[in-house]
Order: structure tokens, then sequence, then C-alpha cells
């Protein structure tokens, strides 16, 4: 189809309903308004473009053939994220399978370098402005191995609690609160040393 | 403060641990400089992290976006309503092949039983055997073996054999049964 029929005026809740009579324009309209959203969580986890555009398309796809089970209890554009992020933890498990662990990713892993940071003790952001900021953040996820990444973004953008994390990653609740604690000290300490770098 | 002392502030800073808990850990950590830095650093890090999830844009346009997912979706539906008749052809062997083989065990069993009986009717058939001449002019001598299961019958001329007093000097025929 080349032309996006906008309805900017119709809610979410309204082209779901529509979508499940099988509506397909008004899934487009759906697909228009939350495509950057979806991928932009792909994105941050996959770190990688080709990969976050191939899987957030295919939530689109799972989230067509899935709408008639969507009941709304959440809203429609959390539904989907949530789905686009099980396509994800499935991939970069595919992907951890393949690749050998690394004897310094075992150390991140355990905590090794993170134990040993100093403690950050005053805010590294204070008086950037939001663009700035999230592109220092945008850097330092970047960094991050993806058992710390994915932890830190299912706990802090998505609001999960540890057991739900723990059952989306497939591990024990105690690994999430360890990824999370070292993901935490790292990113506070690249924040800390992206600042020192603004200074000098 | 051990690693798990950290975990357990790390908890309490996000609300995950239980009422009694958490108050015994407020408690804690007004005790403790190094837990109120550590605590400190926590709550900076989810500070800085609320509501500044790094924004992405897709990088390609909208309509192509969509055209792959319409694609797809199609793509989806079409093998989906190919799907029954090959859901049905796939249970219906699903149920088959237990079945098949069930009943091909049973053929074998039966089969075999009907085998072996008949090779034991057979056996007691023949001990039973006798071999009926009714020439004049022939004779016959039977040789059988049980072990080997082997069963031989001499025929011989009776004018020339008996005339020589050899029944076994030149056989006309012979035959085995195994």
């Amino acid at each position: 189809m080349a032309t996006q029929p906008e309805k900017p005026d119709v809610p979410d809740e309204k082209l779901v309903r529509r979508a499940q009579r099988g509506d397909m324009v008004a899934f487009e309209v759906l697909v228009g308004r939350h495509r950057d959203k979806i991928y932009a969580r792909a994105f941050s986890m996959m770190r990688n473009e080709d990969e976050a555009v191939d899987l957030s398309q295919e939530a689109w796809v799972k989230g067509w053939q899935r709408l008639k089970q969507f009941q709304g209890e959440s809203s429609f554009v959390t539904w989907m994220t949530r789905i686009v992020i099980n396509l994800c933890l499935d991939q970069l498990r595919k992907q951890k399978r393949q690749r050998a662990e690394s004897i310094e990713h075992l150390e991140e892993e355990l905590g090794g370098v993170e134990r040993q940071m100093p403690t950050v003790t005053v805010n590294p952001t204070a008086g950037l402005e939001r663009t700035e900021l999230r592109a220092r953040i945008d850097r330092a996820l970047n960094l991050l191995s993806y058992e710390h990444r994915t932890v830190l973004i299912l706990h802090e953008f998505e609001d999960l609690e540890y057991k739900e994390i723990a059952k989306r990653m497939q591990c024990s609740i105690g690994t999430v609160m360890s990824r999370l604690f070292y993901a935490r000290r790292k990113m506070a300490n690249l924040m800390a040393s992206y600042k020192r770098e603004e200074l000098s | 403060m051990n690693l798990e002392q950290q975990l357990k502030l790390q908890a309490w800073v996000d609300g995950e641990l239980p009422e009694a808990e958490a108050r015994q850990m407020a408690a804690f950590v007004q005790g403790q400089s190094e837990a109120q830095t550590l605590v400190g650093e926590l709550r900076i890090t989810k500070g800085f992290l609320a509501g500044n999830e790094p924004e992405a844009k897709l990088p390609e346009s909208g309509d192509f976006y969509w055209s792959k997912i319409q694609r797809a979706i199609e793509q989806e539906e079409k093998v989906a309503a190919r799907a029954p008749g090959a859901s049905w052809t796939f249970a219906w062997r699903r149920l088959m092949a237990p079945i098949s083989g069930v009943a091909l065990i049973a053929f074998l069993s039966v089969l075999s039983f009907n085998v072996f009986r008949q090779q034991s009717v057979d056996d007691g058939a023949n001990l039973l055997v006798e071999v009926e001449n009714l020439s004049e002019d022939i004779g016959s001598i039977s040789y059988r073996s049980q072990s080997e299961n082997m069963f031989v019958v001499y025929l011989y001329k009776k004018d020339v054999q008996e005339a020589e007093n050899d029944p076994i000097a030149e056989p006309v025929d012979d035959t085995f049964l195994q």
C-alpha cells in the first residue's frame, strides 16, 4: 500500500478492535504509529540496525496473528513491546549459544571488574540536556554485555520486576539481581567518565 | 559490605523487599556510611535512566517497512489457508502410524505362529512319514536325519539291483527333503 492512511483521532483501542475483525488498514495505522518505538526497543537490545528491523517486523507479523488474544489488559504498544522483547531474547540466546564465552566476558558476568569500580557520589549527568543525556546513555549501553544491557533495559525502561525479568531471561532471580547491580555500577562509572572527558 | 548485602541494598532501593526486611534495611543503611554511598549511586543511576531511554528511528521508509510486513502476513495466511488440509493429513498420518505399527506386529506374530505351528505339524508328519512305493520295478530306501532336518529317498531298479544284491550301487533318483 503506497499511501499511509493517517487516522490521528482514532484511539489505539478502536483500531485494535477493527484489526481484530481483520481490518488490515487499521493495523497499518497502528504499525505507522508505533513502528519507531518497537524498532527502538529491538535496537536497544540488539545494537544492530538490520537485526532490529527484521525482529521488529517479525514482531508486527506475530502481533497480527495473535491479535485476537489481545484482551486489552495493557496498552497495545506495551503488548507489542513484550512481543518484540521476547523475539530479541530468543535471538540473543541463539547468538550466545553460537559464540564462545571469553574470559573477559566471564569476568564481567561475575562482576570481577564492576566490584572494583569507585562509587559515584556526584550525579555525572547534572546539567545535561536531554538529547545529550540520551546520547551518553546510548553510548554507555553499547559498552555493556548483552546480559547486563538486557536486564537494565527490562528493569529501568520496561519497569519489570525481578521475578518477571528472571522468567523472561530464563535465569534465577539472584542472577537478575547481580546482573542488574553490575550493570548499574558500570553504567554509573561510564557516565562519570564521560563527564570527566567533557571537563578535560 | 559483601555482595549479598549489596544486592539486598539494591532490592531495597528497587522496592523489591518485603515490608519487614525493608524496615531492617532502612535501619542498617542509617548506621553504615558505605551503604549510604552505594544507595546514593544506585539512586543517581536510576534517576538519570528514568524516562531517558535512547530513541532510535527506523532506518527505512514507513511504506517500505509496512510493505514487508504486509507481504509476510499475506504469505503466512496463505500457508495457514493450506494448513487445514495439510494438518488433517498430518493428523491422520500421526494417528495411522502407531496403528500401522501395531497391525504389522500383529500380522508378523500371527504369521510366525502359523509357520511354527505348520513346522511342528510337519515335524510330526516327518516322524510318521512312510514312502509308499506302488511300482513293482522300482524299489526305495529312505533315510531321515532329525538333527539335520533331512529326508533322503533312494530309488533303484529292482531287477538290476536285486540281481547284483547291492541296492545302492546305481540309484536312479534321489530326493532331498529339508
